[in-house]
Formats: structure tokens, C-alpha cells, sequence
């Protein structure tokens, strides 16, 4: 991890003073995968990494002339000081004040996730950028007109050529920019990180340790390795709200045992990701810890782990969720929430 | 449509005794040329016209208005059986009934030679969805075009086929139906056909054969297996859409005749 800061450090310095510079040298960004993080699931050999890639991308991220009206931005929904999510915002609103049913989940460890969005509407971190995109509630963008916008723009005319030489500015290479630019969003220096790589920095309280051992026996199945989720699509009894009555991933699939299952989400920078659940529905990790503990409901294709011969739901003690939520809160990644080179400005 | 038909009947009368002249041994032939996949949609017996009635088996009536298939991954064979596959970047094409230019798909740079069957694909392949952006060029800038509306936000990608129009059943008058298929979520959905060639496709630096597919799009909703749009109009997912591309889909092309001139 160190190598990737610094070359952060560099691709700012680079960033500034190449500016103008038409012979620029594209740098390749020397991606290390966390010791502790699971395979990247992301094939970076179609898509290398570069500097300029990255900053392309990340111009993109930020530009609000991809919607429609000309002020969404991807960074308006998922802010990072907030783990790239809407904080607050139990419904992302989009264009025109267009109000979704799902609350924006972090945009962090993209490269290591097999599917996107709260039903699996996704299953490769290029593609998925069209959903955004196109959606009517949130950019209502016309990919002809954003690549004519981008083909009549000195900045992007020079990052793409610098990007990718000799390639047009289409939406191949758009959404290869994107691309690179998650994949770098990389959270993995979390105390809870150094901890697992024995790194200076790891302490973790005998409470925190206790939390990590109640997670790991009750809370693993499903949020699993330490990037805490299984890829896998399940429903952890949440009642449904029959005004909006998401039926998850059988909204993308059409097979009956696939409704109101929810991919199960990475629970990193937990803290500061409220609200919780696809549709944003608890405010506090309290109230996250009641639902598993009273709260489950027995909704159709409620997951099995949570439903033993009847009993719905974990046993879990008042001190028991304390020792939970402390252990959630060393996933915090402050390095990651505050580096300038994520950043819009 | 018809009377094309008909000329078209004409012509390749012509071009069989034609052919017959001209199949000389192939292995003369040296260079490259170009080869033309004309696809003309028909519905059942009938060449298609939209918004016309059509009866399928169930006794449903549909009036299509909307056809739109992509083709795809096109490979050629000759009669030595070697094959030439279309170069992947540029072997994606949207068949769209009512845009008369989108209905002639022109190959260009095949090694000159008599090819005997064409294989293609309908719909985007695993290969591209693993690839991701990798190799798309701008499939999404034309996917999203208006005229065609192709691109499927619910699934991050591409409808396959899309078939519309309005139905009349026991319940339903004139109300609109909607097909859409493409990838489900793990499920790809995506389909091929291989179609032999009546007469061989002759390949020379000066003769561009002209393949004539006819596309029955009756199959996709009345095939193997039959689409009852009184259990819903919308068909966009699930078995159905599994059912459409892997049994019906496959099945609705046939190499009619070729051109060779
Ligand atoms: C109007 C708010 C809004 C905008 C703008 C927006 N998003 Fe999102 N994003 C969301 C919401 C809401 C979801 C969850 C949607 C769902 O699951 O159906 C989401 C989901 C995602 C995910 C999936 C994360 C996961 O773990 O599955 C990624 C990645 C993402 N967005 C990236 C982007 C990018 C890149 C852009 C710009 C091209 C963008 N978003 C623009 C609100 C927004
Ligand atoms: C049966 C699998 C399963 C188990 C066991 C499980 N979870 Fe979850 N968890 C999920 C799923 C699925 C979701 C998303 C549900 C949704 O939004 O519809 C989720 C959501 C969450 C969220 C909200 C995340 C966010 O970004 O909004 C938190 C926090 C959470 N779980 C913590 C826990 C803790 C702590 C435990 C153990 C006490 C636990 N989970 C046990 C499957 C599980």
C-alpha cells in the first residue's frame, strides 16, 4: 500500500505541472493488492492503469455536464467524504430533483466486486457506468451528446489522447476511464487493515477484538473476507415496505426465488455510510443490530441462516451488539476518506 | 415487400444457373472481397409488414410495430472447411425493420474463396460481457441512438431482441406488448444460428455474393416454445426470455439463396 501513496503523491505533482504539455509520458500506476484483500476480480490486463487514465476518469466522475440538466455529477451522489455515498439521503435524488427508491451505496474496492448495485443489475465495473448514465432519475445523460461534448473540449481532447493514444473518444474508452478511476478508490488502510497485516497502527481494543470474534461467528456467512460481503444476493428479513415493494434482484433476473434478495454489502467505512440498507431504512448501526436481533421478518425466501427451526433472526446481547458496533467502526479508513487525490478539488 | 420477394425469386433463379457456370475450383482465388447478409424479416408465411394482423397458434392477433435484433460474431465456411471469423471490433450489427439500410450487413476484407454456411450470433456474447468495455467501440453510442433504444439500463447492457407491437386477446385489444431480451443477470441468453447455403457464396476481388436470410420473427413469440401475452405483455425476463432465446431464436433464420454477382 505504501507504493500506491506514493505514487499518489507523484501523480499530484505530475498532475500539475504536465498540464500543457502534449508530449506528456503516460505512467503506468503500479497496482498492489491489499495482502489481505481478496483476488481482484477486475482483469486489469484490458484495461491497464494508468496515470492519465485515472485522471481522466476522474474528470469524469466530476463533470455534471454528463446529466442532462448539467449539474449531476457521479461525485454528487457518492461524496467521499462520506465513503463516495449520498450520506443523509435515505433516496439519492438525481436530475430535477428525481427521487430513486435505493440508497447510494460506497463506490470503494470496486475492482473486487463480482456484482453491482443492490440487485446485480451489473457484473462488470466498465458496464455498469452506463446504468447511472442513462438512468431518468439519476443523470438522464445521452451518451451521443456527452461523447460529442467530450470530442469538442480541449481538456478531454488532450487526456484522452494522452490516456489512450491513438484511440477515439468514444464510449469504450469513457467507461475504461471510469474504470480505472474506481479502481483505485481502494480502501485498505482501515485500523482494522493494519491490524489483519500486522502493521504499526493495528491496535484494537480487547472490545473491538471481542466484537471482530461475534462477527466473525455470527455476522461472516454472508459478509465474508475482509471486504465483508460473499458477492451473493440474500434477504435478511427486512419487512417490505409496500409502497415501493423492491423486489431486488428478481427485478433482474425473474426467477421467484430471487425476490427481495439484496446483494450483500461490503461493510467498510460502515460508520460512515448511514443510512443502512437498500432503501436506507436505519439511520444508526444500533438500529441495524436490533434489526438482526428482533427485527427480522419471515419474508418470502428469507435466508436460511437467519430462520433456525423458526427462531428468526441472531441472539445477540445488548453488550454483545456494542462489542459488534465498536469492531464495525475500526473499518473506518480515514486515509481513504481524505485523500486529496480522490478528491473534486 | 412482396413483390421484392418475388423479384428476388427471379433473380436467384438467374444466379443458381449462374452459379453453376461459376464454380470453378476455389483454389484459384486469391485476394480479398466482401460478402452481403441481407436479412428480410418475415412473420410466418408472410413477408412482414408492420402494423399489419398477424394470427398465431394460440389465437392470439398481433400487430408488430418494432423489430430490432443485433447480430453478432459472424464466421464464415468454406467448402475446404476452413473458417474466417469477422474481426470481433467490428462484428456487431443492429437489424432494424424499419431502416431498409440496417437490413444489408456488408462484410468486407474476406479472403476470396466459395464459402458454404454462415454462423452468427444474436445478441452480445459472454466474451464481450467479460471483456467489458474492452473492444466495444461505440456499440453503446449507436445502442442508444433513439431510432434503436437497444441499450437495457435494468441489466448494465444490451437487448438482444426487441419486439413490440399490440395484441388482441380473450382479455386484451390492441394493447401494446413489449419483448426484450438480452442477459439476465448470471444468465447470458445469448443465441446463434449456422446456416447452410443453398448454393455456394463465391468470394472474388469482383464478385460480392449477397446472402438472402429470411428472419421469421413469428418463431420468437410462436416457436417451440409459444408466448401467451395473456399471462402478461411485458415479456423482459426469466425463463421466458430464456426460453425465447434458446429455443426460438435460433431456429427463425434460414440462408434462402445467394447471389453471386
Ligand atoms: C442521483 C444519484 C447518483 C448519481 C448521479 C450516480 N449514482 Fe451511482 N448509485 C446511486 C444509487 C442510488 C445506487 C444504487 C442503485 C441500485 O442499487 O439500484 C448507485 C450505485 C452505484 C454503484 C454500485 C456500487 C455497488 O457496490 O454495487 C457504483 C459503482 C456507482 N453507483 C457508480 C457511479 C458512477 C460511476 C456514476 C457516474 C457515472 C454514478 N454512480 C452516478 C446514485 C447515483
Ligand atoms: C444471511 C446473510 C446475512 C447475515 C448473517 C448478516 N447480514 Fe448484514 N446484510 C445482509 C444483506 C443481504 C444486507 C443488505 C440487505 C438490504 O439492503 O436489503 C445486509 C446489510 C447489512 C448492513 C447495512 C450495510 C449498508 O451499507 O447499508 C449492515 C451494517 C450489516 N448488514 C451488518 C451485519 C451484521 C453486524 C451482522 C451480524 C450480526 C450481519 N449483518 C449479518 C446479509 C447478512
Amino acid at each position: 500500500m505504501k507504493k500506491i501513496l506514493l505514487l499518489t503523491a507523484f501523480l499530484a505533482i505530475a498532475g500539475c505541472s504536465s498540464d500543457d504539455d502534449t508530449e506528456y509520458q503516460n505512467l503506468p500506476i503500479d497496482y498492489q493488492v491489499p495482502s489481505n484483500f481478496p483476488p481482484l476480480v477486475y482483469d486489469l490486463s484490458r484495461n491497464p492503469l494508468t496515470e492519465k487514465g485515472f485522471e481522466l476518469g476522474k474528470k469524469i466522475f466530476y463533470d455534471g455536464r454528463l446529466s442532462s440538466d448539467g449539474t449531476i455529477s457521479c461525485g454528487f451522489c457518492h461524496i467521499q467524504s462520506d465513503a463516495f455515498t449520498h450520506h443523509g439521503h435515505t433516496f439519492s435524488h438525481g436530475v430535477n430533483d428525481a427521487s430513486g427508491t435505493r440508497n447510494a451505496p460506497p463506490v470503494q474496492n470496486m475492482a473486487y466486486q463480482s456484482q453491482f448495485f443492490w440487485d446485480g443489475a451489473s457484473d462488470h465495473i466498465e458496464m455498469l457506468s452506463m446504468a447511472p448514465i442513462s438512468s431518468e432519475i439519476e443523470m438522464n445523460g445521452n451518451i451521443i451528446d456527452i461523447i460529442n461534448m467530450m470530442k469538442n473540449d480541449a481538456k478531454y481532447k488532450q487526456l484522452y489522447q494522452q490516456a489512450f493514444p491513438n484511440a477515439p473518444i468514444d464510449a469504450e474508452h469513457l467507461l475504461k476511464a471510469l474504470g480505472q478511476f474506481m479502481t483505485v478508490l481502494t480502501s485498505s488502510n482501515s485500523r482494522f487493515d493494519k491490524y489483519r497485516r500486522g502493521e504499526t497502527g493495528g491496535a484494537l481494543t480487547v472490545a473491538e477484538l471481542a466484537g471482530y470474534s461475534l462477527f466473525n461467528a455470527k455476522c461472516a456467512t454472508c459478509h465474508a473476507t475482509d471486504l465483508f460481503t460473499d458477492n451473493t444476493f440474500r434477504n435478511n428479513g427486512l419487512t417490505i415496505n409496500p409502497q415501493i415493494n423492491d423486489v431486488g434482484r428478481y427485478r433482474v433476473t425473474q426467477i421467484p426465488q430471487d425476490k427481495f434478495k439484496f446483494k450483500v454489502p461490503s461493510l467498510r467505512n460502515i460508520e460512515k455510510t448511514a443510512p443502512y440498507m437498500h432503501d436506507g431504512r436505519f439511520f444508526t448501526l444500533e438500529a441495524v443490530l436490533n434489526h438482526y436481533q428482533s427485527g427480522v421478518g419471515n419474508t418470502e425466501n428469507l435466508d436460511p441462516i437467519l430462520n433456525t427451526n423458526g427462531t428468526l433472526g441472531i441472539a445477540l446481547t445488548t453488550e454483545e451488539k456494542a462489542k459488534i458496533i465498536a469492531f464495525l467502526k475500526t473499518l473506518t479508513d480515514e486515509e481513504f476518506l481524505t485523500n486529496p487525490k480522490f478528491s473534486e478539488f | 415487400m412482396k413483390k421484392i420477394f418475388l423479384a428476388v425469386l427471379a433473380i436467384s433463379t438467374i444466379a443458381l444457373t449462374s452459379c453453376s457456370n461459376d464454380s470453378k475450383d476455389d483454389t484459384t482465388a486469391t485476394g480479398n472481397g466482401s460478402l452481403k447478409l441481407e436479412f428480410d424479416n418475415v412473420y410466418g408465411a408472410a413477408d412482414l409488414a408492420l402494423n399489419t394482423e398477424y394470427t398465431n397458434s394460440n389465437g392470439e392477433k398481433v400487430k408488430p410495430n418494432n423489430v430490432i435484433y443485433i447480430i453478432s460474431n459472424v464466421v464464415l465456411t468454406k467448402a475446404d472447411g476452413s473458417t474466417y471469423t469477422v474481426p470481433k471490433s467490428s462484428s456487431y450489427f443492429f437489424v432494424n425493420e424499419t431502416d431498409e439500410a440496417s437490413t444489408l450487413i456488408t462484410l468486407p476484407n474476406i479472403p476470396a474463396g466459395d464459402y458454404t454456411k454462415v454462423k452468427f450470433g444474436i445478441g452480445v456474447d459472454q466474451a464481450q460481457y467479460d471483456a467489458g468495455a474492452d473492444g466495444q467501440g461505440d456499440l453503446w453510442t449507436t445502442a442508444a441512438l433513439p431510432s434503436l433504444g437497444m441499450t437495457w439500463s435494468w441489466a448494465s447492457g444490451y437487448k438482444f431482441v426487441k419486439f413490440e407491437g399490440t395484441v388482441t386477446s380473450t382479455t386484451h385489444t390492441d394493447a401494446p406488448y413489449k419483448v426484450h431480451t438480452g442477459k439476465t443477470g448470471s444468465i447470458y441468453n445469448y443465441a446463434e444460428a449456422t446456416l447452410d447455403f443453398p448454393n455456394n457464396a463465391l468470394v472474388r476481388t469482383n464478385i460480392t455474393p449477397q446472402v438472402h436470410i429470411m428472419a421469421d420473427v413469428k418463431k420468437i413469440i410462436d416457436g417451440t416454445t409459444v408466448i401467451n401475452f395473456e399471462e402478461g405483455l411485458d415479456v423482459m425476463g426469466g425463463t421466458k426470455v430464456q426460453q425465447i432465446m434458446a429455443n426460438n431464436v435460433p431456429t427463425m433464420f434460414e440462408a434462402h439463396h445467394v447471389h453471386n454477382d
